[in-house]
């Protein structure tokens, strides 16, 4: 999980947005570093939580093949529920996204990047609705349950276009470090999956 | 008399809300109102001070490193902590870069389409483009080829009606007067930033181990193991790589972001005539040259009135003025409390009430110096700087007036600099200062680690007793300070005085507004219903709110609105 190699070597950006202290806004850093334990990646794919970066998203989408996008993501499809997007499908609200104040600056970047000839070749977004972004209150117990799913749904995206990813036998513990003070002995840390 | 509200103002990092009032044609009251509650003290408050910088880089979706050293910076204050000469100058590399990213961004991506008429580039003759380009500067990309290549970009994009993120932009706009040439200029190198901000972001991912959210920093030091016989730590191939960076950046930074800034500074000179708002400046020493941080490469500083002679130097981080001069108002912050209260008996509870223009209308305290508000910013870095014949701050100062002058003749003076173009110029100018110390500070880590110190990191021992310390930073966007209470290595609490707090402070217990809302006092608004003017001042601060809440909307709700009553 760092961006140390020259980003030239890179072929695949695996990326949390939201804000960790907002409850489920979360959701793409605890998905994120859930895939990061979980999954055994080449070294071409680079995942990073990136918080809320706006507009200084784009050295991170700079070149690349593919981008996963993880996220909060309201949308019509069910609640409770992983789903994933490809960027066709934000196509005919980007001119509403443009001015929208929470918006991340993704499709900003993109548009930057693409006039630029620069832009990344695919973007998918794998996303959950939130039900709660509270301040302090870490995510919701839906969302810490969907984190497996949608580490499950990064990997598949990847395998399917190329880029291996092998499910770890024994899998190291997330590190995520902002839940509440004392939550992480709780049954709320998502579950690692270990198979026999 | 018209009443416009902004809601949210875009291109900026986080949320911002601007009402002014407009009569005959210029504004003549304002409000700044940030929408968002950052509330990151009360996370702070029991934890481990030595991980505090984790959680303080937090305050901020996209200045992330800033507050993770003002945090250690905090933390090292309180112990009275030596910091070693190796783990400062990395520090101050990663601070260039995050600094150079920052003001690319901000310079091309979240503010040049104010000034900048995209829709006109179809108009524009790239050879003559090309020729004004060349004969400005040496830089490599303004070549007749270049130019008409992105022309075309543009031409297809109007062609095809698929304007996306330009659909919303105030373009034919009265107050946008760049010839079709200059917009094509502008604009192929807006693209071309992007190339240059990431080589940015490249310099502070490998000092800092990824970015944002840097994973280097230690309270005592950084965590950067130094061998030179080590494929995997500090080491001369690591250093090769950071001098071929910025050796591929500083171009970019002064021939064309520096170039560009003084080309629209002579393209739009009634913009040194608005927007000077509050007069006072604050400045913080930045850059440490040595262990106890008592020499450094940016100075710090204090002028008051608009009086660039009454310049009050300070001289490094344990200015005893500075600490005992600030306060925190909540008298319009929808905070409990009331009037000043320094930053080590702050608090956060908050006190929401909906926006209520003669009482609580936003969630930014009202900070002060002395009961005085302040301006922060590059403009206030380089005011104090000039004043106080900083040799680095002269040079690249005259050089901006020098370059505005061969444009169409118009002289600059210091005193213009106190503007909406001011902030601007200033901008590009700590820029080029930034690019050049870049260099020299990456020679000292090197000359340094030749030496044979490879340290970089001194343990923090806690007492069993109160302490208490405060963390400086020149930021991107101005002074910000940490200040933290710590008992048995726990934070007791935890204030952040950040820069866009100075800048969008609301009025004070004695009514006294803050330097947003007093810029825009006297700003021209040609068409109420599409206040560009007013953007462009308080775009010329690069505000940064406090990144919140934030989802990705595939239904596509719009919620931005330019209400005029």
């Amino acid at each position: 999980m760092n961006n140390v190699v020259p980003t030239e070597q890179r072929a695949v950006s695996v990326i949390g947005l939201g804000n960790v202290f907002l409850g489920d806004d979360g959701f793409g850093p605890l998905a994120v570093e859930t895939f990061r334990c979980q999954y055994e990646c080449g070294p071409e794919v680079e995942v990073l939580d990136l918080g809320t970066p706006g507009l200084d998203m784009a050295p991170y989408l700079y070149g690349r093949d593919l981008v996963v996008i993880v996220d909060a993501v309201h949308s019509d499809s069910p609640s409770r529920a992983v789903s994933v997007f490809c960027e066709d499908e934000f196509a005919s609200s980007r001119a509403c996204l443009r001015i929208t104040g929470h918006d991340p600056g993704l499709w900003d970047t993109l548009t930057h990047l693409r006039l630029a000839d620069c832009g990344p070749t695919e973007l998918i977004v794998v996303g959950a609705a939130p039900e709660s972004c509270v301040f302090g209150d870490g995510p919701s117990a839906a969302m810490l349950n969907l984190a497996a799913e949608a580490a499950a749904s990064i990997a598949q995206v990847l395998t399917r276009r190329g880029f291996p990813c092998i499910h770890r036998n024994v899998a190291p513990q997330p590190n995520l470090w902002w839940l509440p003070l004392g939550s992480m002995e709780g049954p709320s840390v998502p579950e690692v999956h270990v198979n026999a | 008399m018209a009443r416009i509200s902004i809601d949210p103002v875009t291109r900026i990092e986080g949320h911002l809300r601007i009402d002014v009032e407009v009569d005959g044609g210029t504004v003549n009251k304002a409000w700044a109102s940030c929408t968002m509650w950052r509330g990151l003290e009360t996370i702070l408050r029991g934890r481990d001070a030595r991980e505090g910088w984790v959680f303080a880089q937090r305050f901020c979706g996209v200045c992330t490193t800033v507050h993770g050293i003002a945090s250690v910076r905090a933390v090292e204050d309180a112990l009275a902590l030596d910091i070693p000469p190796n783990a400062q100058y990395i520090r101050n590399l990663i601070l260039i870069g995050h600094a150079l990213h920052d003001h690319i961004v901000h310079f091309y991506h979240l503010s040049a389409l104010d000034w900048v008429d995209v829709m006109s580039i179809p108009k524009a003759d790239p050879a003559r483009a090309a020729s004004i380009a060349e004969s400005s500067s040496s830089w490599q990309g303004n070549s007749r080829r270049e130019l008409e290549a992105v022309q075309n970009k543009v031409k297809g994009i109007v062609a095809g009606g698929q304007l996306g993120i330009f659909s919303h932009g105030y373009w034919g706009h009265p107050a946008m007067r760049l010839s079709p040439e200059m917009n094509l200029i502008l604009f192929a190198h807006y693209l071309q930033a992007l190339e240059f901000q990431r080589k940015s972001c490249q310099v502070v991912a490998i000092l800092g181990g990824k970015t944002p959210h840097i994973q280097n920093l230690a309270v005592g030091g950084v965590m950067n193991a130094i061998n030179l016989n080590s494929l995997a730590t500090m080491n001369m191939d690591r250093l090769g790589m950071l001098q071929a960076i910025l050796e591929d950046l500083i171009p970019f930074v002064q021939q064309v972001f520096f170039v560009d800034t003084c080309l629209l500074a002579a393209s739009y000179p009634e913009y040194f005539h608005y927007g000077r708002g509050v007069a006072n400046y604050l400045a913080v020493p930045d850059l440490p040259l040595d262990a106890r941080g008592t020499k450094f490469d940016l100075p710090g500083g204090v002028i008051m009135n608009g009086d660039l002679a009454s310049v009050r130097s300070m001289e490094n981080w344990k200015d005893e003025p500075f600490r005992k001069a600030i306060t925190e108002d909540s008298t319009h912050a929808w905070y409990q409390g009331g009037g000043p209260v320094e930053p080590y008996k702050g608090e956060t509870t908050p006190d929401y009430t909906d926006f209520k223009e003669d009482a609580k209308y936003t969630w930014v305290k009202a900070p002060r110096y002395n009961g005085s508000p302040m301006q922060v910013g590059p403009l206030a870095n380089i005011l104090v700087g000039y004043a106080s014949g900083h040799a680095l701050t002269r040079k690249w100062t005259n050089a901006a007036f020098d370059r505005i002058s061969a444009v169409h003749g118009l002289k600059v003076v210091p005193n213009d600099m106190q503007s909406t173009m001011g902030r601007y110029l200033a901008r590009a100018i700590r820029s080029a200062m930034l690019s050049e110390l870049a260099l020299e500070h990456l020679q000292l880590l090197t000359t340094n680690i030749l030496n044979g110190d490879d340290t970089t990191y001194n343990a923090p021992q806690f007492p069993s007793g109160e302490i208490m310390g405060m963390g400086m930073h020149e930021a991107p966007r101005g002074a910000l300070s940490h200040w933290v209470v710590i008992n048995k290595g726990t934070f007791t609490n935890y204030q952040a005085v950040v820069p866009t707090t100075w800048n969008a402070s609301p009025r004070d217990q004695n009514g006294v507004p803050g330097p947003y809302e007093t810029s825009l006092i006297g700003n021209p608004v040609v068409d109420a219903e599409k206040p560009l003017e007013v953007l462009r001042t308080v775009h010329s601060f690069d505000p940064c709110m406090a990144c919140s809440c934030h989802t990705l909307d595939a239904t596509g709700k719009e919620i931005a609105q330019v209400k005029v009553q």
